[in-house]
């Protein structure tokens, strides 16, 4: 069973007043273990196809079915008891919280999920381990550079043990080391624990690294390539 | 889970510290400006009644039926001695004043005025108020015949002295206009300026010498220890002496009974318009903070927040916002109001008006512990309130459109 599948998306924003067509009618079936870089020119359709992906919003046509649950039949609530529990999000401003430490703001998503606390603590620490931040687990957002929180971000993307990852712009605010030892990272789950990632990117440094590239033009997909 | 949203919420509250620190000082300032104002009324109030009480018409009071109508001195309390052993075996009843009275014109060299004539018992002189505001003279002793003790507004008025001499005239108990020469023993001034001026002091036997009848008795006034059980005792001795009315103060005086009456609720009122002032203060501030944090609300709607768990943080940071300045301001209004309920607030300055309502000078603050109860509660309520409109207006956030905020 695909890990997403979509059919026929569509998204059209301002439907009242001047009709602006994000999406298209896109087709996509991601399996599990896939590391998928969504491209395209700004205005292309890739924040929206994630966010409707990421169940954030509700497409004007189509359907998504994550793991095979069609997003469209949860309720509000149930919606976001499934993000919490399928969906991992990596944000591009990081959005960690910045009045927790980061093994804090890994934890918290464990916690919303009701594990114990003799169990999230050891996970939250075995999982900033995994990201390489061992020495930074008391550290605030604050007290963390751009790579750093990126990474905490990641760690608690992966905390929920979700279906996927969906990743909008993860290196966009990074340097070119932080940005290299973040997608070295990611690659290294993906093959190593076969965690599916799906970004959005600009970056040809991503999209190098992908072994998926789905490019989006006007809302469509103008081209699917697989890599190996 | 909900232990984790307290903390988070605790945090947040300090994120910006500047910002809470002006808002838990506000709420300081506003508790204690509430509470001590509150407690300055109450002291004022009840210093006021207590004064009134005090001062002329005490706590219970025995009359004939008739005689509250035209004060008409015919209308004596029959068999007054009895009913006064009857008082004084009741050990909840203390300072009794045995009065005749009389309405009538005191009249001197240069001028008349009306006023109401207190023949008194000078054996029972303890038990009169009017002792303590003495400030010339002595109450009705230092002269043999006919003593007189004036207030000083009648004095001005009537250009007495001590040892003046003036005229009270006034209609005995045949009906017939009587008059008598009395002598100024004493001058008083009490905080109260219309019983100042209206108002004077004579022996009962010289009185009742005059009147007519040398046991007149018009008025049995006593004090409780308790003055709100006044209705209840009054009801009681009135089955006892079915032929005399027996008023409480309340009935007595409808006006000071309303002041009692409506005490608290001119103390809760001044509570509720500092309250509603700092509802908006933290409305406007909280509202400020979920501004700022939006995009972080979207992500945290994102990742699988559901909305009762924001909904339950943004009203614990509320409420944490407002509940961290009120133990300070409830400490500061209760030493403050401790310490001036025993110093007292000298408005010396202002005596002149204070006088002119019949209040004193010095105010004395207080407020029952259930006062400080009830303006708890409000204040909790207030940071409810307060946290509603906030936490509401987070559940109208998109996740989707959130996050795209900067």
């Amino acid at each position: 069973m695909a890990v997403i599948e979509t059919q026929n998306l569509t998204k059209i924003y301002n439907e009242d007043q001047v009709p602006v067509h994000a999406l298209n009618g896109v087709d996509l079936t991601i399996e599990k273990g896939e590391f998928t870089s969504i491209v395209g020119p700004s205005g292309s359709g890739k924040t929206t196809l994630l966010n409707l992906i990421g169940g954030l919003d509700t497409p004007t046509e189509g359907k998504v079915w994550i793991q095979g649950t069609d997003l469209a039949s949860l309720s509000e609530n149930e919606l976001i008891e499934f993000r919490l529990h399928h969906i991992g999000f990596v944000f591009q401003a990081y959005n960690l919280i910045p009045v927790l430490t980061a093994i804090e703001n890994v934890s918290f998503i464990m916690q919303m999920q009701g594990m114990a606390a003799s169990l999230y603590r050891d996970i939250s620490q075995n999982l900033l381990e995994e990201v390489g931040l061992a020495d930074k687990i008391d550290k605030r957002p604050s007290e963390l550079s751009g790579g750093q929180q990126q990474r905490v971000a990641v760690a608690r993307a992966l905390a929920s043990k979700p279906d996927f990852v969906l990743a909008d712009e993860p290196t966009a605010n990074l340097d070119s080391v932080s940005t290299a030892d973040l997608l070295d990272m990611m690659a290294e789950l993906n093959q190593n624990e076969g965690m599916t990632f799906v970004f959005s990117t600009h970056d040809q440094r991503v999209i190098d690294r992908a072994r998926r590239v789905i490019t989006l033009v006007d809302g469509k997909i103008a081209e699917d390539e697989r890599r190996e | 889970m909900i232990t984790k949203i307290l903390t988070l919420a605790w945090k947040n509250v300090w994120r910006n510290p500047t910002r809470s620190g002006v808002v838990v000082i506000a709420v300081v300032l506003g508790t204690w400006a509430g509470t001590f104002i509150s407690g300055f009324f109450n002291g004022m109030i009840q210093d006021y009644l207590d004064n009134q009480l005090e001062l002329s018409v005490g706590h219970v009071q025995i009359t004939h039926p008739r005689f509250v109508d035209l004060y008409d001195p015919k209308y004596q309390v029959e068999q007054a001695e009895a009913v006064v052993d009857t008082l004084q075996r009741d050990s909840s009843i203390r300072d009794l004043r045995v009065m005749s009275l009389a309405s009538g014109l005191a009249q001197s060299a240069v001028s008349s005025y009306g006023v109401t004539i207190h023949g008194i018992d000078t054996a029972q002189a303890e038990n009169y108020a009017i002792k303590q505001y003495l400030t010339e003279g002595t109450l009705l002793k230092g002269i043999t015949r006919n003593p007189v003790v004036v207030g000083q507004k009648l004095a001005d008025r009537l250009n007495l002295e001590l040892r003046s001499k003036m005229v009270l005239s006034f209609q005995d108990i045949n009906g017939e206009i009587t008059a008598g020469a009395f002598r100024v023993a004493g001058i008083y001034d009490s905080f109260d300026d219309r019983h100042d001026q209206s108002t004077v002091y004579v022996d009962k036997s010289d009185l009742n010498g005059l009147l007519g009848q040398p046991d007149l008795v018009h008025n049995i006034t006593f004090f409780l220890d308790d003055f709100t059980a006044a209705s209840s005792v009054a009801y009681r001795l009135g089955g006892q002496f079915p032929d005399l009315l027996v008023r409480s103060w309340y009935e007595i005086s409808p006006a000071l009974s309303y002041v009692f009456d409506t005490t608290d609720i001119s103390l809760y009122v001044v509570m509720v318009i500092i309250i509603i002032a700092l509802v908006f203060s933290i409305i406007n501030t909280m509202l400020m903070a979920i501004l700022e944090r939006t995009k972080e609300i979207g992500m945290l709607m994102a990742v699988g927040m559901n909305s009762r768990r924001i909904f339950s943080m943004i009203l614990s940071e509320t409420f944490f916002l407002t509940m961290a300045g009120m133990p300070a301001g409830m400490l500061l209004s209760w030493f403050t109001i401790t310490y001036f309920g025993r110093a007292g607030i000298n408005l010396t300055a202002f005596a002149e008006g204070l006088s002119a309502y019949g209040m004193s000078t010095v105010i004395y603050p207080e407020l029952s512990a259930v006062y400080y109860f009830n303006i708890t509660l409000m204040i909790g309520g207030m940071a409810i309130l307060s946290a509603l409109y906030p936490a509401w207006k987070t559940l109208q956030l998109e996740p989707v459109e959130a996050l795209r905020k900067i």
